[in-house]
């Protein structure tokens, strides 16, 4: 018997199968990257007179923890798909931590309690736009700013950001990219990954941009005498994320009518898919918008359900005609883009205008945007499944594929579609549940529907809800726990489950 | 005519067979046992070598033919072998057989340097989308722009007292159409009007699409526009007629047994419906009501398979099925069984690629029942023998015409009409007579 050559042995197991250590350092680089832009408050806090420090010290902390533990964690990694996910689920739960930072150091009393500055932030830079404040005008401004601009950058995704503007990540940037932008079917405008994500938040600043000249506009021109400079810049910065955060107690309901409507539009335009949008207005190709099928069905659902929730509005007798429509129609497209935007207590609407309106939470816009939830795409491809499962219980050999826009997608695919919503609806029911259950111990007076709505709303990135957290009210009754379980369901929702759900898995962890 | 015929296979012996009498033909093949054959029965060179190969074709003297037909069974040994023509005698005309599509649509937009290119596929698919737009046909093709039909039918029903047993200029027949032949047995006859067509004979008629219509009523009553058709096999072949018939807006469905290719197909194509399937299951034909299709098609690779599934299609009550028959021996196997119509894509590649060899003045050829019959659209000249007679006075030799194309417009002559020069004359004959008819008109 010969023994192994130069006495090689049989190595020790190794059972843990992903690089925790190469992951944390990418998320340690992007939370680095991420540092400065607590310095644009900065000088908002300047340009108004008031203390940068809160905001200069944000941007040092975050710095000095991003740059530490990157050096910490240097070395040779192995990062592939697998890190990836880490990586995503981990940079947004950071982020998170960074956006709280300006909140407890400004010593807001509202946001001294370490979890409330950090839901405050979540629902930030989630574009969730739900808010534990009471007050809202009591904040200084650059804490204002800071709140909507932490909508803007969540908006199209920090990561995006890194691999749009930063020095090369040491990372396959499409999975990232994919785990990040919302929904399935965001096509590549590039062939390199790079230039995808410029292209996206060119798209994005520009938006944004259109956004703020046509409310100063209005602001200017004296058509709203509300809309100050300010305001202007606040809103823009939480309009093109179809984020729902707003300086003012009355949220959009404080300005002219114009104004909602010119908002409404461009939460319709925030939450249609980027790379549609790009082809239609970059590349004029309009023709595309009316071909595609997702973007149709975004449309329809958007004028299906104004149009039952203005209808419900005309019988109930609440408001006069021109109230009705445009609070009907504001209201719809707030919801289901998941914005968050009110215009109107609709606390007291029917009973069947509250249900369109719960029912909009789990529609969302389009893939490729900024907004949150289930997404159209979702839907339609659901629903083209459960067509093509009917036809093959009756012609068990029927081959048909499902197509979208006439190409074919994968049964993969499909099957992510399936799986995602399935595991949605989970989400939402042990939230609902656990929502429902700590209010019976803990309180704040919770019923069915609130329950039901606050959880939706968290997990859609909608914002308001129902009740307590309803659309003059604030999330600051929750307990800890239901903070916490809101905080967890903002992550996963504007992650979209799976990057997040999948770290839950022994299988991510372990090669056997 | 000088011609080179690469490939000795079932296309090649079938244009061969065409071709000999009037031309001077020379065959290019690397198997023997295919050239002996027609170097037994056929007045033709045979040349055992590859016919893609530059000398041998210098060496067989490719500068002075007039036409090279490359027909293998490869679709790039064809293609090289046209090219090297090309190179080698530029004057001559280049055809190429291909079983691949996409090399049709290549050459269609100009990128191929090749005079024709003939798809057996596309050919089939033509061949039955014809056969269903004239249910009671055994075989129909069109002349002039769709302005002329040709249609053969079986007489069956002996009820049809309108039609059958009276003489032909007794009998109530579709006006703008004539009966030009009628085959009984072995025996074929150019009609007179004392002719009588009776039970078991089967015609040959020319005319307007409306009277091919009318032709179909008469023969098989109650058939109606095919809506409803299933293709058995997703091959090229399958594909090619699937598409074509949806193109016409007929409903298809598709059945394929192989789970990847049925896939493919599903993927490639929108406009039919796709089953994963063999086709000869009976619940399968039983579930998806396969009996109730007005007309099924049977396009499977293997032949025996096809005709099992026709039969099995037939015993489940379809009523008219189109079989796509590889080898030719089979086809009467076929027609014996009761399929209503066997298509050899090998033969219509070769009747595609025969009137490439024709007079300049023929503009189309059809064959009929094989290779025994032929119809042609050719032109006449000033001073042909037929040139200046009606059509009464014309003499019966082997020939019959049944409609003429003057100044661009369909006109079904009637017997005090006269031939003009310039005319074109959609004419019957035998195709012993072909040279003949070309001659004399």
């Amino acid at each position: 018997m010969t023994g192994p050559v130069g006495g090689r042995r049989i190595g020790r197991a190794r059972t843990l199968a992903v690089d925790v250590r190469g992951a944390a350092n990418v998320v340690a680089t992007l939370l680095l990257y991420l540092s400065p832009a607590a310095l644009v408050p900065a000088a908002v806090a300047l340009w108004y007179g008031e203390s940068p420090w809160p905001f200069v010290a944000a941007t040092a902390t975050a710095a000095g923890v991003g740059f530490g533990a990157e050096r910490l964690t240097r070395g040779e990694h192995r990062i592939g798909p697998r890190e990836g996910f880490l990586i995503v689920a981990g940079t947004w739960l950071l982020a998170a931590a960074f956006g709280a930072l300006p909140y407890l150091l400004s010593g807001e009393p509202q946001l001294s309690r370490p979890l409330d500055a950090y839901f405050e932030a979540m629902s930030g830079f989630t574009t969730t736009g739900a808010s534990v404040l009471v007050d809202i005008e009591a904040l200084s401004r650059p804490l204002l700013f800071w709140r909507q601009f932490t909508q803007w950058l969540g908006g199209m995704g920090i990561i995006v950001l890194a691999l749009a503007v930063l020095p090369r990540l040491r990372v396959g940037g499409r999975q990232l990219l994919d785990m990040e932008l919302a929904g399935p079917g965001a096509e590549d405008l590039s062939s390199r990954i790079r230039d995808t994500a410029r292209r996206l938040w060119l798209l994005y600043v520009g938006l944004t941009a259109v956004v703020f000249l046509t409310l100063l506009a209005l602001g200017l021109s004296g058509a709203d005498d509300e809309m100050s400079l300010f305001d202007a810049l606040a809103h823009a910065l939480s309009t093109a994320p179809t984020g729902g955060f707003s300086p003012r107690q009355g949220s959009i309901g404080e300005f002219a009518p114009v104004t909602q409507w010119v908002v409404a539009v461009f939460l319709v335009v925030g939450a249609m898919n980027f790379a549609l949008l790009y082809r239609a207005l970059v590349r004029r190709h309009p023709g595309a918008l009316g071909r595609d099928e997702e973007f149709r069905l975004y449309l329809f659902l958007l004028g299906l359900a104004s149009a039952v929730i203005v209808l419900e509005l005309f019988r109930a007798d609440l408001f006069g005609a021109e109230e009705s429509i445009r609070h009907g129609v504001f209201q719809a497209v707030s919801i289901m883009t998941a914005s968050g935007f009110v215009s109107t207590d609709y606390e007291a609407w029917p009973v069947l205008a509250t249900m369109a309106l719960v029912g909009l939470m789990f529609v969302g816009g389009s893939a490729g945007s900024t907004s949150g939830s289930v997404k159209v795409i979702r839907h339609l491809l659901l629903g083209k499944i459960l067509r093509r499962e009917l036809d093959q219980t009756v012609h068990p050999e029927l081959v048909q594929p499902i197509r979208l826009n006439g190409t074919v997608v994968e049964e993969r695919t499909l099957r992510a579609v399936t799986s995602f919503v399935l595991l949605y609806i989970g989400f939402f029911i042990v939230g609902a549940s656990l929502l429902a259950v700590d209010a019976s111990v803990n309180g704040p007076e919770l019923d069915v529907l609130h329950a039901v709505a606050a959880a939706a709303a968290a997990l859609g990135n909608v914002g308001p809800a129902f009740g307590v957290a309803g659309p003059t009210g604030s999330y600051a009754p929750f307990s800890d726990f239901s903070t916490l379980v809101l905080v967890a369901l903002m992550w996963l929702g504007r992650l979209e489950l799976i990057p997040v759900v999948v770290l839950a898995t022994r299988h991510y962890w372990r090669s056997l | 005519m000088r011609i080179f015929v690469v490939g000795a296979g079932q296309v090649g012996t079938t244009i061969v067979q065409a071709l000999h009498e009037e031309h001077d033909v020379t065959v290019f093949d690397l198997d023997q046992t295919r050239l002996s054959p027609l170097s037994y029965r056929y007045d033709v060179t045979t040349v055992e070598a590859n016919g893609a190969s530059r000398r041998v074709l210098a060496d067989a003297g490719l500068v002075r033919a007039d036409l090279l037909i490359a027909c293998t069974s490869r679709d790039e040994v064809n293609l090289v072998a046209a090219m090297i023509a090309k190179g080698i005698a530029p004057r001559a005309t280049t055809v190429v057989r291909t079983t691949n599509p996409e090399y049709l649509e290549v050459w269609r937009e100009g990128q191929l340097d090749v005079d024709f290119v003939v798809s057996s596929e596309e050919e089939t698919a033509h061949a039955v989308t014809r056969i269903i737009g004239v249910p009671a046909a055994r075989q129909t093709d069109v002349f002039a722009e769709g302005q002329v039909q040709l249609v053969e039918f079986d007489v069956e029903d002996a009820s049809n007292t309108a039609t059958v047993g009276v003489p032909l200029r007794e009998a109530r027949l579709p006006a703008d159409s004539r009966v030009v032949s009628i085959i009984r047995g072995d025996e074929m006859q150019l009609p007179r009007g004392d002719a009588v067509i009776r039970a078991g004979d089967r015609i040959v008629v020319i005319g307007s699409p409306q009277a091919a219509q009318e032709w179909s009523q008469l023969i098989s009553p109650g058939a109606r526009k095919v809506q409803d058709v299933v293709v058995f096999g997703a091959g090229r072949a399958g594909t090619a007629i699937a598409r074509m018939l949806v193109e016409q807006g007929i409903g298809v469905r598709l059945i394929e047994a192989d789970e990847d290719r049925a896939r493919r197909v599903a993927r490639d194509f929108q406009g039919a419906r796709v089953y994963h399937a063999t086709g000869l299951d009976p619940d399968f034909l039983d579930r998806e009501r396969i009996g109730d299709t007005q007309v099924a098609i049977f396009a499977m690779r293997d032949d025996m398979k096809n005709h099992y599934a026709a039969t099995l299609a037939k015993v489940h009550g379809v009523n008219f099925t189109v079989a796509i028959v590889h080898d030719t021996p089979a086809m009467e196997v076929f027609e014996r069984a009761g399929i209503d119509v066997a298509i050899n894509p090998r033969q219509v590649t070769a009747e595609e690629i025969v009137r490439f060899a024709h007079d300049p003045r023929t503009e189309q050829v059809s064959m009929l029942d094989g290779d025994r019959y032929e119809v042609l659209d050719i032109t006449t000249r000033p001073g042909g023998e037929y040139v200046g007679l009606t059509f009464k006075d014309m003499p019966m030799r082997g020939a019959l015409i049944g409609a003429i194309v003057r100044d661009g417009r369909a006109v079904f002559p009637r017997s005090d009409d006269v031939l003009r020069a310039g005319d074109r004359a959609i004419i019957f004959t035998e195709s012993s007579r072909v040279g003949e008819v070309e001659r004399a008109l």
